[in-house]
Order: C-alpha cells, then sequence, then structure tokens
C-alpha cells in the first residue's frame, strides 16, 4: 500500500553518466532515485539513443549532465522524450559549476590542429576536488525541487564531502613523491586528474580520438619521450592498445590503464573508488 | 622515420600480394563487398569472443573470428548456387548484371548475390552493435579492428601474416584450375565444395589482414589493383602482374605522402589507390578521346565540349545566383592569378589586404616561433618561470585570434569582391558555356545525321 507513496515521495533524477549519478546518489540519499542514461562501455560522446533513456527523461524531475559539447544526442533525446506527455525536467548543467581548463578555444582557429572539445574539456569530473561545486549545486536543485529535504541533503553532501577530504590527504600522500613527473596521454581525458595530482602531460597520443596519428607525428613523440625520459602512458580501456604498445615499445615507456568513470573497470564501483583504484595503479606504475 | 615506416611499408607488399589475386577472383565472380561482409562478420565473432571472457587482441577472440567468418563462408558457397543454378543464369550470363539470362520483365525470386552479401553485413554490423551494447568493455577495441593501424603493425605480425599468405597462395596455386573456372563462370564438378574453398581462405585472409590493416585499407588492395588491372590487360596473369605493380607503387607513394604531409597512414595509403586509380582512368578516356578523334575528327568532341560547356554555365549561374557562397575553383584562380581579385578591389582595400596578408605571415611565423618554445618547456628541454609560462601561454592563446582575425579580413573581402564579380565574370561565364555546350551539341546532332 505504502509502496506507491514512497516512490512518488522520491524525486526522480536522470544523470547523463555514471558518474555524476553517484553524486547525486550521495546528496539525495534515499529522497531520490537516480539512473545514469548511459554506460561508460559506450562511446561517452556519440551514443544510439536507447528507449530506456526516453523513459527515464520522460520521467524524469531532474536532468543532471556534463554539459559542453560532451552530450551530441542528448538534445535529441530530449526532443524525442518530450514528445511523451509530461513536462521537461529541470535541468543542471554541472559544467557550471566548475572552472573549466582548455576554455580559451578561441572562436576563430589560425591552425589546423584539431581541438577535440570546443567549448573546453569536459572531463572535469577527473578532479575530486571538483565534486566539492557539482554536489553544491545538486543540493541546491534538489532543494528546489523539495525545499523540505534542504537540510537533509545539507548534511548528506557535509557527509559526503567529509569522506572525499578523508581520501583526499591520502591519494595527495600516495602521489606526492611523483609531483612533478611528466607523462604521455593517449587520449585528452586526463587534464583535470593531472593538475590536481601535480603531473605535466606532455602529449596525447591520439589527438583525435580515432584518427590514428601520423608516421612523422609519431616519430616526433618517441623521439621527444626518449630524450625527456617519459617513462608513463596514461590510458582508458579504449584507447588504441596497437598504436599504444608502438609507442611503449619504441620508448620503453609502461601503458597505465585508468577508469575514466564509474563503471569502465569492474574495480572502480562507486566515484570514491575510481579514484582509489586510478591512484592505486598510478602509484604502482610510477614507482616502478 | 625509416624505421617507423619499413614494417608498415613490409606489410603492405605482403597485403598487395594476396589481395591483388584474390581481387581478380572477387571482381570475376562480381562480389565486390564480400571482403566488407566478412570483416563484419570476424567482427561479429571478436564481439562474441568478448562475450566469452577473452580480451579483443588474444588468439582465442581470433579463433573465434576465423569459426565466424567459416559460418559466413558456408553461407555464401551454398547461396551462390542455390540462386543461380535454379534461376537458370549461369556466370557465363552475368555480363547482364546479374539480374538473370533474359532481357524483360524479371522474374520472381531472382536474387543476385550481392543482395545477400548486403543482408550478411547489415545483419552482421546490427548484431555487433547488439552484443557491444552488453559487453563490459572493448567495444572500441573492436572499431579500432575495423579502422585498422597499419603504422603500429609489428615484425612479428607480418612474418606471421606472410607465412599465412604464402600457404594460403600455394593452395589457390595447386587448385587453380577449378578456383579460376569458378570464378570466370565455368562449370565445375563439386561447385559447392571449390566454392567453399575459395570462401573459406578467402575469410582467412580478410579476417588476418582486417586486424592490422582495417576494413578500407583492405578493399582498396583488393579492389583497385584488380579494376586497373581489367582495365588494361586481357589475361589473368598480367592483370595480376599489373595488380602487384598498383598495389606497389600505391604503398610506396602513400607511406611517403604521409610521412611528408604528416596524415594518417592507413587512410592516406586508401586516398593513394584512388587517386591512382583516377590517374589511370583519365589516361585511359585521353587516349581514347585520341583514338576516336582520329576516327571520326572533331565530332568525337562534341560530348567534351558539352560536358565542360555545362560545367563552365553551371559554375557561372552559381556565382551570379549564391556571390557569398564558396567557389572553390575562383580561389584556386585567384591563388594561381591574384590580379583576378585585385582588379576588383578600390586601392584602399588593396592596401588593407596587402597589410592583412604580411600580418598573417608574421603572425604565423610567431606561433611557430612560441609554439616551438611551449613544447620545449613542456618537454623540459627549456625552464620557465610559472608566471613566464602563463604569460607564454596566454599569448599564444591572443596572437592565435590576432592571425585569425586578419584571415577574416581577406575572407570579408572576399565576399566583397565576389558581389562584383558576381554579374561581371558570372553572366560571361554562364554563356560563354551554354554557347560551347549548345554548339557542341549542334554539331554532335548534325554529324549523327550526315552518317
Amino acid at each position: 500500500m505504502l509502496l506507491p507513496l514512497l516512490v512518488a515521495a522520491t524525486i526522480s533524477v536522470a544523470a547523463t553518466t555514471t558518474d555524476l549519478r553517484d553524486l547525486v546518489a550521495a546528496v539525495g540519499g534515499d529522497r531520490v532515485r537516480v539512473e545514469s542514461l548511459t554506460h561508460p562501455r559506450q562511446g561517452p560522446h556519440a551514443s544510439e539513443i536507447h528507449p530506456r533513456q526516453l523513459t527515464l527523461l520522460s520521467g524524469a524531475d531532474v536532468l543532471v549532465r556534463i554539459g559542453l559539447d560532451h552530450e551530441p544526442w542528448l538534445a535529441r533525446a530530449l526532443r524525442a522524450a518530450r514528445a511523451a506527455p509530461g513536462a521537461a525536467p529541470r535541468d543542471l548543467d554541472a559544467s557550471r559549476a566548475v572552472a573549466l581548463l582548455d576554455a580559451e578555444t578561441p572562436r576563430l582557429r589560425a591552425d589546423r590542429r584539431p581541438h577535440v572539445h570546443a567549448f573546453g574539456n569536459t572531463h572535469y569530473w577527473l578532479d575530486p576536488e571538483n565534486a566539492r561545486p557539482i554536489t553544491a549545486r545538486i543540493a541546491e536543485t534538489l532543494g528546489e525541487v523539495r525545499p523540505a529535504d534542504r537540510a537533509l541533503f545539507a548534511a548528506n553532501r557535509d557527509r559526503f564531502l567529509r569522506e572525499l577530504d578523508l581520501r583526499l590527504v591520502r591519494w595527495r600522500a600516495a602521489l606526492r613523491p611523483y609531483a612533478g613527473t611528466r607523462v604521455v596521454v593517449a587520449h585528452d581525458t586526463w587534464p583535470y586528474f593531472a593538475r590536481r595530482f601535480a603531473l605535466t602531460v606532455v602529449a596525447t597520443v591520439e589527438e583525435q580520438p580515432g584518427v590514428p596519428p601520423s608516421p612523422r607525428y609519431l616519430g616526433a613523440l618517441i623521439t621527444r619521450m626518449k630524450e625527456a625520459g617519459v617513462t608513463t602512458i596514461l590510458a582508458e580501456p579504449g584507447a588504441p592498445a596497437a598504436v599504444l604498445a608502438r609507442v611503449a615499445a619504441g620508448t620503453g615507456a609502461r601503458v597505465v590503464t585508468l577508469a575514466p568513470s564509474v563503471g569502465a573497470d569492474p574495480e572502480a564501483t562507486d566515484y570514491l573508488t575510481l579514484f582509489e583504484v586510478n591512484v592505486r595503479r598510478l602509484v604502482a606504475a610510477l614507482a616502478r | 622515420m625509416s624505421e617507423l615506416l619499413l614494417v608498415p611499408f613490409l606489410a603492405c607488399l605482403v597485403l598487395a600480394g594476396i589481395h591483388a589475386y584474390l581481387g581478380l577472383h572477387v571482381l570475376a565472380r562480381g562480389v565486390i563487398f564480400v571482403d566488407l561482409a566478412l570483416a563484419q562478420v570476424a567482427a561479429l565473432g571478436m564481439t562474441a569472443a568478448l562475450l566469452a571472457g577473452h580480451a579483443p587482441e588474444s588468439d582465442a577472440a581470433y579463433a573465434w573470428a576465423l569459426a565466424f567468418t567459416t559460418l559466413g563462408a558456408l553461407v555464401f558457397a551454398l547461396t551462390r548456387p542455390e540462386f543461380e543454378e535454379r534461376h537458370g543464369f549461369p556466370g557465363a550470363r552475368r555480363a547482364l548484371g546479374g539480374w538473370g539470362g533474359h532481357v524483360g520483365a524479371p522474374h520472381v525470386g531472382k536474387i543476385p548475390q550481392e543482395a545477400i552479401i548486403g543482408i550478411v553485413y547489415a545483419v552482421a554490423a546490427a548484431l555487433t552493435v547488439l552484443v557491444l551494447d552488453r559487453v563490459a568493455q572493448g567495444g572500441e577495441q573492436i572499431k579500432q579492428l575495423l579502422v585498422g593501424s597499419i603504422l603500429a603493425v609489428t615484425r612479428e605480425e607480418v612474418s606471421r601474416l606472410a607465412a599465412l599468405y604464402a600457404l594460403i597462395g600455394t593452395i589457390h596455386w595447386l587448385c587453380r584450375r577449378p578456383l579460376l573456372a569458378l570464378s570466370l563462370g565455368g562449370d565445375v564438378r563439386g561447385a559447392r565444395a571449390w566454392d567453399f574453398l575459395f570462401y573459406l581462405t578467402f575469410g582467412l585472409v580478410v579476417t588476418s589482414s582486417v586486424r592490422i590493416a582495417g576494413v578500407l585499407l583492405v578493399f582498396s588492395y583488393l579492389i583497385v589493383p584488380a579494376v586497373i588491372g581489367a582495365w588494361l590487360v586481357p589475361s589473368i596473369g598480367w592483370r595480376l602482374a599489373i595488380g602487384w605493380i598498383v598495389g606497389l607503387v600505391a604503398s610506396a607513394g602513400g607511406l611517403a605522402a604521409s610521412y611528408g604531409w604528416d596524415l594518417p597512414t592507413g587512410a592516406t595509403v586508401v586516398a593513394a589507390f584512388g587517386a591512382l586509380l583516377a590517374l589511370v582512368a583519365l589516361a585511359r578516356s585521353l587516349v581514347a578521346l585520341g583514338a576516336r578523334t582520329r576516327r571520326e575528327g572533331r565530332r568525337a568532341l562534341a560530348g567534351l565540349g558539352i560536358g565542360g560547356g555545362s560545367v563552365l554555365a553551371l559554375a557561372g549561374l552559381a556565382l551570379v545566383a549564391f556571390p557569398r557562397a564558396d567557389h572553390v575553383w575562383l580561389d584556386a584562380l585567384e591563388r594561381a592569378v591574384p590580379a583576378l581579385q585585385t582588379a576588383f578591389l578600390t586601392a584602399v582595400e588593396r592596401g588593407v589586404a596587402a597589410d592583412a596578408r604580411e600580418s598573417i605571415a608574421r603572425g604565423a611565423r610567431e606561433l611557430a616561433r612560441l609554439r616551438a618554445l611551449a613544447a620545449d618547456v613542456q618537454w623540459g628541454r627549456r625552464e620557465l618561470p610559472p608566471e613566464q609560462r602563463e604569460r607564454l601561454r596566454q599569448f599564444l592563446a591572443g596572437r592565435d585570434e590576432i592571425v585569425s582575425g586578419d584571415r577574416l579580413v581577406l575572407k570579408t573581402l572576399t565576399r566583397r569582391v565576389r558581389e562584383r564579380q558576381r554579374f561581371v565574370l558570372g553572366m560571361p561565364l554562364t554563356a560563354l558555356g551554354v554557347i560551347l555546350a549548345a554548339t557542341s551539341l549542334r554539331r554532335s546532332r548534325t554529324s549523327a545525321r550526315t552518317t
């Protein structure tokens, strides 16, 4: 008897990624029902719309998204979902809460260098400090939807941030000996993570994901890596294995596969373990 | 450079060796897209291997891919005789386009094998998407396997490939009579078994090649040499020799262009195949036109006049109707003959354009110097205090904008010029094109009536 009432009492939230889903769950607790519209195994930027996504979107009170140009499929999905009866969900663009990197993209580009993210790098959730402003916006939005639970959302957020702070101290301590280490990345996914833990990203193997590097670029990269003594390549599970193996063979560097999102690796089960896993793997690679 | 490109070049030679030969079969059989279908079936096999818990580049995944390819080969071997023989259009009548032995109303149930190939491709691709949606990881790797990475190929992979293809080549040499007879439309006893052998070995080659070179490159190695060979000579032996030469030239040219122009290797080699094909087609057309002109006189040039005149008229009309649109041909002409643009500029505008060009050249030099400095700092070759690094970053961004602004100035001037060229150039060009096309058409009709 009470079940429908309980379900009706919860706020329905659709998050575009598993990382945002975890942050919403941390703040909303049992007052929200949150689901991720995508799974990290799917390509983050391009995705064919599933019926499940439309159902989630059409029934959602709040939509939490990465924003910028990270979800080009979302506009189509929203149009399709709004065709069904029901109001549009309240929109929370998490990118407005954080300070973006690579946001100074000139409106007109003088060079032909590819630029994947036209409005700034979108992988800002990979800086754990960014969880602070993102959860603040989440708490604020949930509070607007359910003013009676404002205090509860604030308390949930505080509890989550206390846990985050405790772990941040540990993660920083673990990576402090390697501060300033130069690393090469497979794709332009790690600038926020690198900045937080004082790593220097010197080059990207594939400047445009899916477009293999040219021989000249690859040759110059291998030469520079050898000269600069760069011994670590950060990659994500979908990175081009053959090209990375070629660079590693040419330089003696190690490829470290990190999880870019919750669920991208079986060990990265929530937002905090995502960093636990990444920091542990990185330390193991850098310590060798 | 030589070390980086040597192994990919050897891989290209190995690919050219076997694919130029198999391409002759594929072209003769009229099953042009069979390699795309088999590659997709192999990708489906690898995806199934992921579901079974194997890594995408493991031997187990390769075995899964081969098992699926064998099934695909079986489907193709069984469907060809069944569809073609039952409906009475053996290979000799394939010249009619595979639509049957009778010209006239199509018969119910007649299906060219390309339809089966297309269906296999589409269903395999859709099943791959469905399975990938359920696999924890590996979707990206599967996509990359289809795209390929010829630049990252290793010596061991090339050696393994060479040994495998030598073995398959030997099998085809030993069985050349029935296999060639089948492909060329002859009757062979046990045709289904020979067909299965062909598709099985073909599938093995495609599965192995796609792993290192990707679908597009494998398709190019298969079809382009065979097409050029078929254009130039009638005998199978000569076609094969020409196919190998085409493979060698496109590989060497593509790799050199990829290095020289800083482009992705696989796509550049495919483009080199396309360029080579276009060159041969152009040369062939010119030779044919020359022969026809000698035989028929100026009437032979009527088609060229009609085509050229129509293009001129359309280009002129486009300039008149949409002066602000992109007119690539006019941009190229103006680059070659700058006076074509400057004649339409006022004295002040000419000064502005000259200033903008000079500023772009200066800015580009400055950007190149500062980018090199930024790269040196980033790689640790030079040290800069943090505040100077930040200044450098901001200066680079600012300078980038200034150069872009100067380019915008030139673009704005070009638009003004286009408005002025609209009628002065566009109208005469349209008239010239219409006159050329009409004269050529009249000459062609007159000659046709007199003959």
